[in-house]
């Protein structure tokens, strides 16, 4: 005996049901807590060495930057990169406000012409090339912490806040660290 | 030989329902896990290539009224994308192109003359000696790039004053959604299932308030008709559950169509003698149970169960139960075909919310707050799929029929011992499938706990001088066992 659509229909969008149901409750709360709480992600490249490492896995507060909060200098964020958000990422540390004048002049960083303190930075390190940048209102100046191998905001200027994916809380594989020791 | 055959595990131990389950574990596992290695952050190198090969190139991109962004004439696939205070080009033009140029030369048409009201930027990453961006003509936007290495990536910025794109209908709708801010989703996200909630409950209660069943003030002492266990239980929750099942086994032992074997941490079924007078959902079950031999251990049993993801024959069970239950009159419309209605919405409506919220994820611009609305369709999808079986649909004759098995029921489960009369035994075996039914068998058996025990015929065991409690200690386990096992291998639609 055929059955009809109607019960093929039931018994097919069942099957999906039955079998997937959990599955895709548990995929959508994973989804949910990844696109908007937190999230895990490797680190791809030395641009944050001595601090983070290449293939590390870190964790990203997503809305870390939600509502009134804003990101402070010293803060290590993800990004999407402004010249092609969809694709590309970069992880770097908040280095200028908006609004400041920031300048790089023999191999330090200066905020309205006074210096920072760098203490994540190793001893040695300076800061290259020389220049200025006036950072724009909602806007943010991002630097890499190995600042011979970093393509950041030195070279393609300030981030908008709208392109900040999120505040790094630790690193957690293979040694587990803190935002706050990095 | 037959035993043998029947005593052979799975493949590695895994049989086939076990194995899919496992296989969708794996797969969600394997997805989980490229979904978290998408997860790179670049922390990247700044590329400095030089090359000996020179070159130059220019390439023309193009923004039509739409919003529509062609390069060299070609449709990109990319679109201007409207933010509040203005419409936005950002594109990478030139992304790792493997090739060193001396000059590049990016020339944006725009589709008014805009250009000297436009901001506009290059971006340049990984490998590019100098840049720069400037207004050609009032539509036109020129961005150089020299020494350009073959790991560059030179994007272009332009933002364009409001109201010179036409965007298209979808667009629109699309900003529209894209606009609302992210609490108000989650507002709609709990709003929605919430919503669903009370109008079903609403709906129940207008429903049980308009066929109320009178409680009875006084115990029967007998059955008040002679109708079989599994469709008393169906007549008091409209539903067939595993304990349906398990006092139809109980019957059928106590009718002597089967015998329960209780054995040393196993048990199995023996057939009884052979009976014309079987319900048709009865014979079914017991060709689950025994297919053509004339006992069924554990092993086979769990065979028949782990072999099988779902059973047409246990659904037909079910099927004849409520059947048998509507043909009484019990009903209004076979309870089966009612909640399976209510089940395709829900299942619909379930899935239609997983289908949104996946692709919202894939390719709404982050981030994708809609998906609040599509987790909350499908909350709401779940309460009117689980909520729809306890609407009340019963007939007056089945709420009257009802009223006299809740008074039965008072007598079942009633705390005063039975006094004691020849027919014990006789009567605590009769009664106890509809006790089973009636979720009241240890109240049943507490009846009975002061007189002698004797052991039914229809229960075979190794063990001696088994008392009361250590009859339901070894009955009630393995029936359970078998009717939850059972019942759980039915078809969609039939839950």
């Amino acid at each position: 005996m055929k059955s009809s659509l109607p019960s093929k229909i039931l018994y097919s969008s069942g099957v999906i049901f039955d079998v997937a149901r959990w599955v895709i409750l548990i995929a959508v709360i994973l989804a949910l807590v990844n696109t908007f709480w937190l999230t895990l992600f490797f680190v791809d490249g030395v641009s944050m060495e001595t601090n983070m490492h290449d293939g590390e896995l870190a964790l990203l507060q997503k809305n870390g930057y939600a509502g009134k909060s804003e990101p402070a200098r010293g803060d290590i964020v993800v990004v999407q990169y402004p010249g092609d958000p969809e694709h590309r990422r970069y992880v770097k540390r908040v280095v200028g406000l908006p609004g400041e004048a920031l300048s790089v002049s023999a191999g330090r960083v200066l905020v309205n012409n006074k210096e920072i303190d760098e203490d994540y930075l190793p001893v040695d390190v300076t800061t290259e090339p020389a220049g200025s940048w006036t950072i724009g209102p909602n806007e943010y100046f991002l630097m890499g912490d190995n600042r011979f191998a970093s393509n950041d905001s030195r070279y393609f200027g300030s981030v908008e806040k709208r392109f900040f994916l999120g505040k790094v809380l630790a690193v957690v594989f293979p040694r587990l660290r803190s935002a706050d020791d990095l | 030989m037959v035993e043998t055959k029947y005593k052979k595990s799975g493949i590695f131990g895994f049989y086939r329902r076990k194995a899919i389950f496992f296989a969708i574990v794996l797969a969600a596992g394997f997805l989980g896990w490229r979904g978290l290695t998408g997860n790179l952050f670049l922390a990247d190198r700044n590329a400095t290539l030089t090359s000996t090969i020179s070159q130059e190139a220019a390439i023309l991109v193009t923004v039509d009224h739409s919003g529509q962004i062609f390069i060299n004439g070609k449709r990109s696939g990319k679109r201007v994308s409207a933010l509040s205070d203005y419409d936005e080009v950002r594109l990478p033009v030139v992304d790792e192109s493997g090739q060193y140029y001396d000059r590049v030369v990016i020339t944006l048409k725009l589709p008014a003359a805009v250009a000297y009201e436009t901001e506009h930027e290059l971006l340049v990453i990984h490998g590019v000696d100098n840049s720069r961006s400037y207004t050609s003509d009032g539509s036109t936007i020129v961005y150089e790039a020299n020494g350009v290495s073959g790991y560059a990536t030179l994007s272009i910025v332009a933002k364009l004053p409001k109201g010179y794109i036409d965007f298209p209908l979808t667009e629109k709708a699309k900003q529209v959604l894209l606009r609302i801010q992210a609490n108000v989703w989650v507002g709609i996200a709990i709003a929605l299932p919430l919503l669903t909630l009370i109008f079903m409950l609403l709906f129940i209660l207008r429903q049980r308030r308009s066929g109320r069943i009178d409680l009875p003030g006084e115990e029967i002492t007998a059955p008040p008709m002679l109708i079989p266990p599994a469709i008393v239980g169906v007549l008091m929750n409209q539903h067939v559950r595993a304990r349906e099942v398990a006092a139809t086994l109980v019957d059928l032992a106590v009718r002597g169509d089967i015998v329960i074997l209780d054995r040393d941490r196993d048990f199995a079924f023996g057939k009884g003698r052979f009976d014309q007078r079987l319900l048709g959902y009865e014979k079914i079950l017991l060709t689950k149970i025994f297919r053509e031999s004339l006992s069924s251990d554990r092993l086979e049993i769990e065979k028949r169960i782990n072999n099988h993801f779902y059973s047409k024959k246990i659904s037909l069970v079910s099927a004849g139960v409520y059947a048998v239950a509507t043909r009484l009159g019990y009903f209004k419309v076979n309870p089966q075909r009612l909640f399976a209605q209510y089940r395709l919405i829900g299942i619909l409506a379930f899935l239609v919310g997983a289908g949104g919220f996946a692709l919202s994820l894939l390719y709404m611009a982050q981030p994708p707050y809609i998906i609040f609305f599509w987790a909350g369709m499908m909350i709401s999808a779940l309460v009117v799929a689980f909520s729809a079986s306890s609407i009340p649909i019963r007939t007056p004759l089945g709420r009257e029929t009802m009223s006299n098995w809740l008074a039965f029921k008072r007598y079942l489960s009633s705390a005063e011992p039975i006094p004691y009369s020849e027919n014990l035994p006789r009567i605590f075996e009769k009664y106890l499938p509809y006790a089973i039914v009636m979720d009241c068998e240890a109240a049943w058996a507490r009846r009975f706990i002061e007189h002698n025990f004797t052991l039914p015929g229809w229960f075979l065991t190794d063990k001696s001088g088994l008392g009361l409690d250590d009859f339901c200690l070894s009955l009630f386990p393995i029936i359970s066992y078998v009717s939850r096992s059972l019942v759980a291998l039915r078809e969609p639609g039939f839950e």
